[in-house]
């Protein structure tokens, strides 16, 4: 049940983005869908793992692998897909909690969020350009049959 | 100098322009530091005569040169504003495959740049709505209660609707983000007291969620670790002042609260 819910939420936070970013109408369902699914794989990897990272990485490579596939099927930029649906994963809330902890004089707090959101702004990067690399190779592969 | 006929260098300096524009445009609307080159390159590249292309593009600037019958030709453009829009990516993207693969003319394609430029497909109140939902839902996602949901739903609503009329004012970045989070901790506050949201916490950070610039810190991570070290440092400061002119917002109202 709370699996649903949190496909449900994330759903649709990841459609009101889609909007904010003016994605083209025909792609605003798929980039829900790919945000969605996205965060179902950070959400069940976090829960077995507690390891924010990890979790990140994993949900961002689905979104990248995800957004690709689509890019290929409908001949869109992948980009239209990822990033509005990476935007649930994205440490956003993070990056505000260190810039508040610093106003705030909590200079060790800051640096402990400030680490946390780096990795996981990584992680997320990282895994888009391992699926952006696989997609292409697959792409070169198939050229040269 | 000239041994060339002047029709001619005016039909490249042309394409340079178009270049240029359709380049300015996918990084205005916050495309990717290598489609951007890509793009700049290839449209370069598909009339004859052409030779060393090469572009140079950071998140502020665009910078092109080629050299057409030994002559050197080159063309720079800054670029202020960024804001995401992905139709716009995409169209670019779809046009100059078209340039490329065609025989448009020049002129032709300078009318659609400037066309697709003026595209925009949503209203203000759409967006205003959308950027709600996003906000209600994220704080659902990070287990908020029905009322907070309430409360971000229209405390977003309301500020987005704010920031998009005041971004014809063409602030800077920081000053937008500023009024807004300031805003948003505003009205939080008052919401809560009329018991619109349990947690003020919870309301905050699900308004400012389409303030927060977690695109931008995810493509200045992606650009540095692709080699793109200028651009990746350049949204990187970006980044940082965003989160930096939210953060003092909400830090001013609550400390004053």
């Amino acid at each position: 049940m709370e699996i649903f819910k949190q496909f449900i939420f994330s759903f649709m936070s990841t459609i009101g983005f889609a909007v904010l970013f003016n994605s083209p109408k025909n792609s605003v369902i798929y980039a829900g869908l790919v945000g969605a699914i996205g965060w179902m794989l950070y959400y069940i990897t976090f829960m077995a793992t507690n390891n924010y990272v990890a979790a990140t990485f994993l949900g961002a490579l689905t979104v990248g692998l995800l957004g690709e596939a689509l890019a290929r099927k409908n001949k869109k930029p992948a980009t239209l897909y990822i990033t509005a649906g990476i935007i649930p994963l994205v440490p956003g809330a993070g990056a505000y909690y260190t810039m508040l902890h610093l106003i705030e004089n909590d200079f060790s707090s800051a640096a402990a969020k400030g680490v946390e959101t780096l990795f996981i702004a990584a992680a997320i990067s990282t895994g888009i350009i391992i699926s952006s690399i696989f997609s292409k190779s697959i792409k070169r592969v198939r050229q040269k049959d | 100098m000239t041994n060339l006929k002047y029709d001619e260098r005016e039909e490249v300096k042309k394409l340079l322009v178009l270049a240029t524009l359709a380049g300015r445009l996918m990084l205005k609307s916050g495309a990717e530091t290598y489609r951007v080159e890509d793009t700049v390159i290839r449209i370069c590249q598909s009339r004859k005569d052409i030779q060393h292309v090469d572009a140079f593009v950071i998140p502020t600037g665009i910078f092109i040169s080629l050299e057409f019958k030994g002559e050197l030709i080159s063309y720079i453009k800054r670029v202020k504003t960024i804001s995401i829009d992905l139709n716009k990516i995409s169209l670019v993207n779809e046009f100059s495959r078209t340039f490329v693969s065609t025989h448009m003319s020049i002129e032709d394609g300078i009318k659609e740049i400037k066309r697709i430029n003026k595209i925009s497909i949503y209203s203000n109140i759409i967006k205003s709505l959308f950027g709600a939902i996003a906000s209600g839902f994220f704080c659902l996602l990070f287990q908020g209660t029905i009322l907070d949901f309430l409360g971000a739903f229209i405390v977003s609503f309301i500020v987005s609707f704010l920031l998009n009329s005041i971004s014809k004012l063409k602030l800077t970045f920081f000053l937008d983000k500023f009024i807004g989070s300031v805003f948003i901790s505003i009205l939080s506050y008052f919401l809560i007291k009329l018991g619109l949201g349990d947690s003020l916490d919870k309301v905050i950070i699900g308004s400012i969620m389409p303030l927060v610039p977690g695109v931008a810190i995810t493509n200045a991570i992606r650009d540095t670790m692709s080699g793109d070290f200028l651009s990746g440092l350049s949204r990187g400061m970006e980044a940082i002042f965003s989160a930096l002119a939210i953060a003092f917002g909400v830090g001013i109202v609550l400390f004053f609260s």
